[in-house]
């Protein structure tokens, strides 16, 4: 069977964490750039939601790839320190799930504050 | 990064097929079992002794290898270290009893600024790479650093500029506004103090790119065979997570430190608000930096933990997977939460709720490895060595920092408690409890490896329980103090505010813990000459670099195993004998020759086997220029300090001349088990490529540090840029850019048509290109010049100038590169098949094509549609 090359990637292992900073700075700035230039809480609550669940979406699918890619199920052996290119695997696609939920936590606890404050001040 | 087999395809027809590894991968357990004759070890180990003799007498200053640079580095540090808690002594006598006048306001002023800032850049960061260096290469069974001269140039850097900064405390002209510089109070203040502080630490903080970069690259292409990434001991793991938070957290702080500088020095008011600054923006950069500091300082201490935990349970870490997601989340999330630093500034409150989300929510991940390491002492069968006693008192006392820092991620406690005691005491409950703690456990734990012998385990205890009470004396009463009321940076207080016995408590409290820190310096220092040696494993742990040997020698790891276990020790039980015997990979160096094994990325398959440079005066020399170069400035001395600066890339062009990317007798060499490597790449598989990388990828950081400067401005002031001011010049912004990208695109083409073997035509785009890059810097320059840019009088002038200042010293450097190469091409060190030169230059001009054009945007065109 041959494995899609991410299978042995890092930069996927990494994938959801870079859409959390993507969406970090995108809140942030967007925020300060609204706030500052417009004066529109409304509108960078708005753009705030939109962000997010665009995030969430990215994070889900990248999670769900990277669940098929744990293999969960399949195996007794859920220590990933086999020598073989299967443990590589399951270990790069377990390590990508957990930074897929800790990424979506993050990027809902960051659009959090949007939802309680309503103005710019 | 990703790898699958022994053989890739050539990526171009003119790559030579013999260039590919040949032989066995991996190997059969046959081959390993077949033992080595006894005079053939005999005669490889002579062969390798002589290869990585250390040398002696006055040249042993000259030496490379990692563990003396290791040694070396990490006294240093040591060294910085106490010397900063005598400050801290100092302080606390001085506040024992209120108006006390034992230290004058300036002197105060100057001691709690070079606390702060030895600790964090003369300490903390730098104990993170000197252990690294140490130890590293050991636990990957590698024999060496990748760049050994690199190490020694950084630590040269590190000792130059430790010196100075910290001894400019011993003539009064110390920096004094704090270890932030806060402008204006830094931008404004009389005397060396804020410009020895910028250069000086700047000097250091490139000093720590330098050593980041080594490390990353030691991580990924420096593994032992077989090692895939999911074996890795977590250390590396840590150490790759720090090493690439170090390349996005320094660079804005550098990139702040010239915006700093030019104010200082030529009056560029970039924190001015008189003439459009804004001092919220050093701010900015500089906790875009200080926060992940903090977690660049956590994480390899935790590393450490990470090491001694599975030894001290006897068994595998509980959590591998979540281990890596907590490192890897952390080094993520730590760089949301600078802003909390800044909660009384005046931002917008949903601003702020941003930040204190995410400081909340980096509680999750760090949180993780707690209790990873708690399961792992759960189920397995805990021997209570002394390292562990200091891992327990160092999770008790973080974990109270960490509690209080839940508290002040909250804005509104934190505007009841910023600037106050409480701060100081949170700060130093993270950093103990996150950093020291660990780091002396971990100094108890590897100290047979360093030096092969066992400090005391008597005075070890003793060291641990009055350090651990001093410091709780010390702090605990200051969340106390600081919820009283008393501001943080004060040099004295009156009598009447309820303060008093609380700063006297404390003050005892910091001399139990000198007391306990003296016990463990002397220990650590004490002649040992009469005392046996240790024995090999002593704490019969799993991870390779406890098959060092004893007594020690100098070339690392033996022979190169092959590795299939997390816990080689434990679960190879050969693996120790067959690597004394030579029977893996490298046991021998018949060409007498330093080398190394490189493989890949994530797989850790065997790809090419390198030649390390060994000991050398250039590093040290190249070092002393560069601290003239930063050093002089200071003083206002410009012109010696520009002579420095030459000098200093002339030694380095002369190392890498004579060192690197040399043309090899044999392009394959048989490395053992059957297995034939290249001893020659160039390309992303070349560790030389990886440090360009990951060089280019902290540089950009800068440089977009510097962007975010401009957008700054912009959103924070109304005048940016103000009515009516003049413009860069849109012809020549637009010929600079059109000349940069035609200096990109010719090396990019010469790169190509060297290697197809028209290496005529690839010189004349080798000559083609510097010509056109200064061409683009002279625009650059000119395009600002023409229409009277004063940088002095606005800070749109003057952020314009600045970009123009970083890209042309960049495009200067390019051009260098590019005129090396052709150098080396017409000194025939350069071939068409061996043309790692050129592939490291294209990718440098990658970068800096890129922000060449986008300086030639920001100038040209951008403020024109602000």
């Amino acid at each position: 069977m041959v494995w899609p090359n991410r299978y042995s990637s890092l930069w996927h292992m990494i994938a959801a964490p870079v859409v959390w900073a993507v969406h970090f700075c995108a809140v942030y700035g967007g925020t300060a750039l609204v706030c500052a230039r417009m004066d529109a809480p409304g509108l960078a609550r708005i753009g705030i939601a939109a962000a997010s669940v665009v995030a969430l979406g990215l994070i889900w699918w990248i999670g769900r790839r990277a669940w098929r890619q744990w293999d969960y199920a399949s195996r007794a052996n859920r220590t990933h320190g086999g020598p073989r290119a299967e443990d590589r695997r399951e270990f790069l696609g377990h390590s990508a799930w957990l930074l897929a939920i800790v990424s979506a936590i993050g990027v809902i606890f960051v659009s959090l504050p949007a939802l309680f404050i309503e103005s710019c001040l | 990064m990703t790898d699958s087999s022994l053989h890739d395809p050539p990526r171009s027809a003119a790559e030579l097929d013999e260039r590919q590894p040949q032989g066995q991968w991996p190997p059969s357990e046959e081959m390993l079992a077949e033992p080595v004759p006894s005079d053939i070890q005999e005669a490889s180990k002579e062969r390798l002794r002589a290869a990585w003799k250390t040398p002696t007498g006055i040249r042993y200053l000259s030496a490379v290898n990692n563990s003396v640079i290791g040694k070396w580095y990490s006294l240093t540090a040591f060294g910085f270290m106490l010397a900063a808690g005598v400050l801290a002594l100092l302080m606390r006598v001085q506040l024992a009893v209120p108006e006390n006048d034992f230290l004058s306001s300036d002197r105060f002023n100057q001691f709690f600024t070079m606390h702060g800032s030895a600790m964090m850049f003369l300490f903390a960061v730098p104990m993170f790479e000197a252990i690294s260096i140490l130890l590293l290469p050991a636990m990957l069974g590698s024999r060496d650093m990748p760049f050994p001269r690199l190490s020694a140039y950084g630590y040269w850097c590190f000792l130059i500029g430790g010196v100075f900064v910290l001894g400019s405390v011993l003539f009064d002209a110390a920096p004094s506004s704090g270890w932030f510089m806060y402008p204006p109070l830094a931008t404004e203040d009389e005397g060396v103090g804020s410009d020895i502080w910028l250069l000086g630490l700047s000097f250091i903080e490139i000093a720590s790119i330098a050593a980041a970069v080594e490390l990353i690259v030691g991580v990924i292409k420096c593994r032992p065979p077989g090692m895939r990434i999911n074996l890795m001991p977590l250390y590396g793991w840590y150490v790759l997570v720090v090493g690439g938070m170090i390349l996005f957290a320094f660079p804005p702080l550098i990139a702040g430190d010239l915006l700093f500088e030019l104010e200082r020095s030529l009056n560029w008011p970039f924190f001015d608000p008189e003439r459009g600054g804004d001092p919220l923006l050093w701010q900015h950069l500089f906790w875009i930096f200080g926060h992940p500091e903090v977690y660049i300082i956590f994480l390899p201490s935790i590393a450490i933990a990470s090491m001694v935990v599975p030894t001290a349970a006897g068994r595998p870490i509980v959590g591998y997977s979540w281990i890596v997601l907590s490192a890897v989340g952390t080094g993520f999330i730590s760089f949301g939460l600078w802003v909390h630093h800044m909660f009384t500034t005046g931002l917008p409150a949903i601003s702020l709720g941003f930040f204190s989300a995410a400081s909340e929510a980096v509680v999750i991940p760090t949180g993780v490895q707690i209790f990873a390491f708690i399961a792992t002492l759960m189920v397995g069968r805990v021997t209570v060595i002394l390292p562990t006693l200091w891992i327990a008192g160092a999770v008790a006392i973080f974990t109270a920092g960490g509690l209080t820092g839940v508290m002040v991620a909250l804005a509104p406690f934190d505007w009841q408690v910023h600037d106050t005691y409480f701060i100081v005491a949170h700060l130093h409950y993270t950093l103990f409890g996150g950093m020291v703690f660990p780091i002396i456990g971990g100094i108890y734990y590897f100290y047979p490896f360093i030096t092969k012998k066992k400090m005391s385990e008597r005075l070890g205890r003793w060291s641990f329980w009055v350090t651990f009470i001093g410091f709780n004396v010390c702090f605990l009463p200051m969340h106390l103090t600081g919820l009283l009321g008393m501001p943080r940076r004060v040099w004295t207080y009156p009598g009447d505010l309820g303060w008093d016995w609380l700063n006297m408590i404390s003050t005892v409290g910091s001399f139990v813990i000198a007391a306990g820190i003296l016990i463990f310096a002397w220990d650590l220092l004490r002649p040992k000459g009469r005392q046996t040696l240790t024995e090999r494993n002593p704490w019969n742990a799993g991870t390779l670099e406890w098959s060092h040997d004893v007594p020690t020698e100098a070339w690392g790891a033996r022979s190169v195993p092959f590795v299939t276990s997390r816990y080689p020790l434990w679960d190879q039980p050969e693996i120790v004998e067959r690597m004394d015997a030579g029977r893996f990979y490298l046991g021998d160096a018949p060409e007498g020759r330093r080398e190394t094994l490189i493989t890949s990325a994530v797989d850790a398959i065997p790809q090419l086997v390198v030649r390390v440079t060994g000991p050398a005066w250039c590093t040290l020399v190249a070092a002393a220029f560069t601290g003239g170069a930063f050093i002089l400035p200071t003083f206002g001395i410009y012109g010696p300090a520009i002579v420095c600066g030459v000098l200093a890339i002339a030694t380095v062009i002369w190392w890498l001349w004579t060192a690197t990317a040399i043309i090899p007798d044999k392009v394959m060499k048989d490395v053992g088990l059957g297995l034939t490597l290249p001893t020659y790449v160039s390309g992303p598989k070349a560790p030389g490529w990886w440090a360009i990388f990951i060089t280019m990828l902290g540089d950009a950081t800068a440089f977009a540090g510097l962007i975010f400067g401009v957008f700054f401005f912009w959103t924070a002031r109304p005048d940016f840029p103000p009515d009516g001011a003049a413009h860069a010049s849109a012809a020549l912004t637009t010929t600079a850019g059109v000349l940069l990208a035609g200096t990109w695109l010719s090396t990019w083409f010469a790169r190509g048509l060297h290697r197809a073997g028209h290496v005529t035509i690839a010189r004349a785009l080798l000559i083609a290109a510097p010509i056109m890059a200064s061409g683009g810097a002279a625009s650059l320059i000119g395009a600002v010049w023409f229409p009277g840019l004063q940088p002095a009088t606005h800070a749109y002038p003057a952020m314009m100038c600045a970009l123009v200042v970083w890209s042309v010293a960049h495009i200067l450097c390019g051009a260098i590169m590019q005129g090396y190469c052709l150098a080396r091409s017409l000194a025939g060190r350069m071939l068409p098949e061996f043309d790692a030169d050129l592939w490291n230059t294209t990718l440098y001009w990658h970068f800096q094509g890129v922000s060449g054009i986008v300086t030639s945007l920001m100038i040209g065109l951008v403020p024109r549609v602000m």
